[in-house]
């Protein structure tokens, strides 16, 4: 782990008209780390991912990308908001898989991952398809390339949404409940993948309810309740000697069969 | 009788004539229909009851008369207001501003199919409002308008032909014309009915082209919703 965070979240407050969604939230993570981000429905994972792509504005906190401030900046005691310009040029570093993908229907799949790195980091045509083309043989999508979003699997639509997050080459990627959408059978299939690109040594953070996932990929887990992460700790630790009561009644209510594993 | 479509010879002009006013007519309704559908579209947008109010009563009473009143009413109403203007000036304009009701509800029905979603990947990936709207926003809406928009814009050509009960003199009053001078009623309308299929034959192929060239649109975004089938039906728009 290199001495700067790869992402660095301090303080993060988000409110919609009154409710407050994130209450203080706190997080580093480090190079090549894994981070499971759980916890009940409504806790703020997906809030806190809209936030750290500044799809939402936090409402107080900082979020430090690579050493680099994101979306707002402070100078001594005076807080400046970054220019949109600021921002859309540090996005690509932050690749996000979207619960519903947000696949481009309009574009085949390869034009999906080509098309943001011609527009955003202006590389040249020929470059950004071999970009996508070994990005795709690498998902396994090569045969799928030319067929647009609605004709693949929701397993190939996954891949492809992954495969156009990667191709920004960024630090950190965010996954929103990247099986939360799938059939059953395909969920293993998804999580291998994940698993795969964590051996690459990508940094990533998951909100998933995939409790095995949580246990046997990520390197942390950190788990969330009403807009707080309330424990944050190496992943078998969380998962067998939790310090707060609601963490381990959480897992209890999500671990299948085996009410008394622990 | 004797099926005789040589007694039309001499009325050629006249069906030319007829079938350039039908044509202008057209073409203006429909850019003067679409413009003005594109404005209530985006005005019923406006997250604000007063406008939505607005446009879906114009939308109602446009839609819920026949065209041949909306004609009679616009070309015997207008001088009650003072305002005298050639009938094919009245017609044209009562024409596009029927057409506007439908055509903004296409509108609307495109920008409102379209996922939020959509705008905020292309904005995570750290394209600018102006690209994401350029790469991603634009060309989903523009090619979901073209299925819609070809029906409306057949039905709106084929409407034309009410403007001749204003002495419009356009290809339907030409035949009627033709068959008054001749006695001769279904060579008459036999060549009006060709010539109408031929115009919208036309029309229908250059719609059909330019959504082969915009690439086709999914099932998943177009045509499910029951208010856009409403309007890709012709059965539910109102008779004339």
């Amino acid at each position: 782990m290199s001495a700067t965070p790869v992402l660095s979240v301090a303080g993060l407050v988000k409110r919609f008209r009154g409710v407050t969604a994130l209450d203080g939230v706190y997080l580093d993570v480090g190079k090549g780390e894994v981070v499971a981000l759980i916890g009940p429905s409504g806790c703020g994972k997906s809030t806190l991912l809209r936030c750290l792509t500044w799809l939402e504005q936090p409402d107080d906190g900082f979020i430090t990308i690579e050493g680099k401030a994101f979306g707002r900046e402070r100078t001594g005691a005076v807080v400046t908001p970054q220019r949109r310009r600021q921002v859309d040029l540090m996005r690509p570093r932050i690749g996000l898989v979207f619960q519903q993908l947000n696949l481009w229907p309009h574009l085949t799949a390869i034009e999906n991952v080509i098309r943001p790195q011609l527009v955003v980091l202006r590389r040249s045509r020929a470059e950004a398809t071999e970009r996508a083309r070994a990005l795709m043989a690498n998902l396994g999508l090569s045969d799928r390339s030319e067929r647009y979003p609605h004709s693949l699997s929701g397993g190939q639509r996954q891949r492809v949404a992954i495969a156009r997050a990667l191709a920004m080459d960024p630090a950190l990627m965010l996954f929103d409940e990247p099986t939360s959408a799938l059939d059953p059978e395909l969920v293993g299939e998804v999580l291998a993948l994940l698993r795969q690109l964590a051996a690459t040594g990508m940094t990533m953070v998951v909100v998933t309810h995939e409790i095995a996932f949580a246990a046997n990929v990520a390197d942390r887990i950190a788990f969330m309740d009403q807009g707080r992460i309330i424990e944050d700790g190496p992943a078998a630790k969380v998962m067998t000697r939790p310090s707060d009561p609601r963490v381990a009644r959480f897992l209890d209510l999500i671990t299948p069969g085996s009410p008394g594993h622990r | 009788m004797v099926f005789d479509p040589s007694i039309l010879i001499p009325y050629l002009p006249l069906l030319a004539a007829g079938t350039w006013l039908t044509v202008k007519i057209s073409v203006m309704a429909f850019f003067l229909g679409y413009a003005v559908g594109i404005v209530l579209a985006l005005v019923a947008l406006i997250p604000h009851w007063v406008p939505r109010l607005v446009v879906s009563v114009y939308v109602a009473i446009l839609r819920g008369i026949p065209f041949i009143i909306v004609v009679f009413l616009v070309y015997y109403g207008l001088p009650f207001a003072g305002v005298r203007l050639p009938a094919y000036v009245t017609g044209t304009v009562a024409l596009g501003l029927f057409a506007s009701a439908y055509y903004a509800e296409i509108v609307r029905a495109a920008i409102v199919a379209l996922s939020p979603g959509q705008f905020e990947s292309a904005r995570a990936v750290g394209m600018s409002p102006l690209q994401a709207m350029r790469h991603v926003i634009a060309p989903q809406i523009l090619r979901a308008l073209v299925p819609p928009s070809t029906n409306m814009t057949l039905t709106m050509i084929k409407e034309s032909s009410v403007l001749s009960s204003i002495t419009v003199a356009d290809l339907t009053y030409q035949s009627l014309v033709i068959q008054g001078n001749t006695f001769a009623p279904f060579e008459s309308f036999a060549a009006v009915t060709l010539i109408y299929w031929a115009m919208t034959a036309i029309v229908a192929w250059a719609f059909a082209r330019s959504e082969r060239r915009l690439g086709r649109i999914e099932a998943e975004n177009v045509g499910r919703s029951a208010l856009v089938a409403s309007f890709l039906s012709f059965d539910r728009r109102p008779a004339s």
